[in-house]
């Protein structure tokens, strides 16, 4: 029975330093193995759009003849499964989180020419 | 007579934090009659199991729920395994246990948090919430996510935890429990708090029984209802698991069922960590799931269990949850009426209510 | 005490309690191990709500709103030119009164259930608010608050009794936790956030400005218990003033909100108990 249980702690907490960081100026750092968003390397992809298949939430798109891959980065879910899929290993996981964005839109990654002509 | 009105209360209110609506019919401050409705967050996840394969399924049965995320996933793989009768490695099974009582732990921490912001004790409430986020880093420093882990598979687990990562988390946990001590008391013996949690939402053991309630609520009325004695995962291996009661049966006492869990949970983990074999996490699963089975687990919030039904092919048949929230309703519903308005949000949050899993 | 002090209130008052109100958030939410916002926040955040639409569900609302801002204001002048304490206390209740009518004409469940609270409250605060002016009476012989900040001693030596029991409610006058139950400083309870739940945009920038004014004659209404004769009157206010402060954050941030049946009980228990044997022995031996 009291009233100050709590007082200690907070006595405390105001002598030292915040938990919480002024964040736009303070970034947290990611821990090495988080999975924040899935990084292609277009080098070794196949298109077999294995990836594709194995996305539990749909967010991966690839076209095999136009030589695509597509990702909708708001609707990933980061669970990595597709990094698993893949049979090239062309597929990671970075610990940075997605970046806030104001459209939902589809981040598509086109196979670069192989010096050709018009290049 | 007094006037009667209805206070609408959810789907968003400051202080509920999971979107159920119930509408308090009101004389004055008391409440005569609460009428719930639900069905704000229905996602058809269970439909889904028959577009997904029964292996990428553990990703979105992961996401049935945030908070406790990671039983939901274990306890599919458990029902999948027991039907295509895979013995997944030891190591992996008490590395389920391990972030299964780590996910206890965020949860009933979360859940401290979220009944002192209920009663206006928003320092504690931050307290508590700075130390969940300890756990939370472990996490995402483990398995790589914060709150829904994906590391779970049908077979065993992704991801390893090397030991010196399982000394950082012990001794991240030893900080929890030094920190936890210091501020417990005021739960313990504050007397505002005490005001708001003693004698509020009695439930008898009697009552408890007649209403099927789970979990901690069960428990804070002297049940001892664990599934976790059912011995699944790496618990059978474990002394620690012993159910923790109170007897009470009000506010307070399920406040104190779950504080005590905490310190349970960190012992659990302890002696996962000591007595962990070494050797493969995952064993290869060929071949199509063929049969059904009912898969329990303890989560933070009692009993869910799952019902897998496979025909021999890639996709299942049917999946079904029994969240423990969805047990635990009908006790709510049973102390709301005759409460004051001021204690609605104590009696809601004590049977911690997760509506997310409920309605799938 | 004369009419230039009561003007300066009135242009002071309302930077002195948004700063106050600014210092108490930054202190508040170190106690809580937070970074907090800067000092000027509150001031932002009313200059922001100014310039939002002026949604108002009950065009009577400002009719009452206004009056609850002119009362405050017209009491506080009153106050701070020296005149009858009596009249203070009553005439900021009846402010108090019109925050209260304007939670019931917007009919919403919260407001109306916020504003039934706040009775409760003004109810539990006001017996041991007119005690102590009786009790400043009994030891100045005089309602007049030039008067009562007069003479030899400051009046807490008279009235420690009172006093403390004037510290009790002024956790429930400055809308602090355990207390904060009609309405608190932020949406986050039952009734969402009581008495001022359906008012927005520039309505709500009046009633914190308000709240600033009102924060200052609390403050003043303190001073009371310490002012004397002496050039020391101000610096020991200054220290009180400092201690009493913290102590309600630090209360604030080591207590739940509890029910308002347990406040009023115990708020009336303490003016009946201690407060009122304060003014009993002062009747025998003054």
């Amino acid at each position: 029975m009291g009233f100050a249980e709590f007082t200690k702690t907070a006595v405390r907490n105001l002598f030292s330093k915040p938990a919480t960081k002024n964040y736009p100026k303070v970034k947290k750092e990611f821990f090495e193995n988080a999975r924040g968003h899935v990084i292609f390397d277009e080098t070794d992809c196949i298109y077999c759009s294995l990836c594709a298949r194995k996305c539990p939430a749909d967010a991966i798109k690839v076209d095999r003849n136009a030589k695509t891959w597509s990702i909708v980065r708001a609707g990933c879910v980061q669970c990595s499964n597709c990094v698993d899929a893949c049979p090239k290993k062309c597929l990671s996981m970075g610990p940075e989180y997605t970046p806030v964005m104001t459209e939902k839109g589809c981040e598509t990654y086109a196979r670069v020419p192989d010096n050709t002509e018009d290049n | 007579m007094s006037r009667r009105s209805i206070v609408p209360f959810g789907p968003q209110h400051p202080v509920l934090p999971e979107p159920i609506h119930l509408d308090l019919v009101l004389e004055d401050e008391r409440v005569v009659e609460a009428i719930p409705s639900i069905g704000f967050v229905h996602r058809g996840l269970e439909k889904l199991v028959e577009k997904r394969e029964y292996t990428e399924y553990v990703y979105v049965a992961e996401r049935i729920c945030g908070i406790c995320s990671f039983q939901h996933g274990s306890g599919y793989c458990q029902a999948v395994e027991a039907i295509m009768n895979v013995e997944i490695p030891p190591r992996a099974e008490f590395l389920r246990t391990i972030w299964a009582e780590l996910s206890r732990m965020h949860s009933h921490l979360l859940w401290l948090g979220l009944l002192a912001d209920a009663f206006g004790f928003e320092s504690l409430f931050m307290q508590c919430w700075r130390l969940r986020e300890r756990v939370l880093d472990i996490f995402e420093m483990t398995t790589g996510g914060r709150v829904i882990f994906s590391v779970c598979k049908v077979g065993g687990v992704r991801r390893d935890i090397s030991s010196d990562d399982m000394k950082r988390i012990i001794t991240v946990l030893d900080t929890i429990v030094a920190d936890l001590k210091d501020f417990e008391r005021v739960f313990f013996d504050n007397n505002t708090v005490k005001s708001r949690l003693c004698g509020v939402g009695v439930l008898s053991k009697e009552k408890i029984l007649e209403l099927g309630a789970v979990g901690p609520v069960a428990r804070g009325s002297g049940i001892k209802l664990d599934m976790r004695k059912l011995g699944y995962a790496a618990y059978d291996k474990i002394p620690q698991v012993e159910p923790i009661i109170e007897t009470a049966g009000d506010c307070y006492a399920r406040c104190l069922v779950r504080l005590r869990e905490l310190y349970q949970s960190v012992e659990i983990i302890k002696a996962a960590a000591s007595t962990m074999p070494e050797g493969e996490i995952s064993v290869k699963v060929t071949g199509n799931p063929n049969g059904e089975f009912f898969s329990r687990v303890e989560q933070p919030r009692g009993e869910a269990s799952y019902y897998v039904r496979g025909n021999g092919t890639k996709f299942l048949e049917r999946f079904r949850v029994r969240t423990p929230t969805f047990a635990n309703l009908g006790a709510l519903l049973a102390t709301l009426p005759g409460c004051d308005l001021a204690d609605v949000p104590m009696l809601v949050l004590t049977i911690d209510p997760c509506i997310s899993c409920t309605e799938r | 005490m004369n009419i230039l002090t009561g003007i300066i209130y009135l242009i002071v008052a309302p930077f002195a309690g948004g700063l106050l109100a600014g210092i108490d958030r930054k202190i508040t939410a170190r106690m809580q191990g937070r970074q907090g916002p800067p000092i000027l926040q509150p001031f932002y955040d009313v200059a922001k709500l100014f310039t939002k639409q002026n949604a108002v569900v009950n065009a009577s609302q400002n009719v009452f709103i206004f009056f609850y801002l002119f009362f405050n204001v017209f009491t506080g002048f009153l106050f701070f030119s020296g005149q009858d304490v009596l009249l203070v206390t009553f005439a900021l209740t009846l402010s108090g009164i019109f925050l209260v009518l304007c939670a019931y004409t917007v009919n919403s469940p919260f407001s109306s259930m916020g504003a039934s609270r706040e009775l409760a409250q003004i109810m539990s605060y006001e017996p041991a608010v007119m005690l102590s002016a009786v009790g400043f009476y009994m030891v100045k012989d005089s309602f007049s608050v030039a008067e009562i900040v007069g003479g030899n001693l400051p009046n807490v030596i008279y009235l420690p009794g009172v006093f403390a029991v004037f510290l009790y409610i002024l956790t429930i006058k400055l809308r602090k936790s355990p207390f904060d139950i009609s309405t608190s400083h932020h949406a986050h309870q039952e009734i969402v956030k009581g008495v001022t739940t359906e008012i927005s945009g520039p309505s709500l920038g009046i009633i914190e400005i308000t709240h600033w004014y009102e924060t200052i004659l609390i403050w003043g209404f303190v001073y009371l218990f310490f002012g004397f004769d002496s050039v020391w009157s101000l610096p020991i206010f200054a220290v009180a003033f400092v201690i009493i402060f913290l102590m309600e954050i630090l209360i604030d941030n080591s207590s739940a909100r509890v029910k308002w049946q347990g406040m009023f009980k115990t708020s009336w228990f303490l003016t009946a108990t201690i407060a009122f044997l304060n003014l009993l022995v002062i009747s025998i031996f003054m």
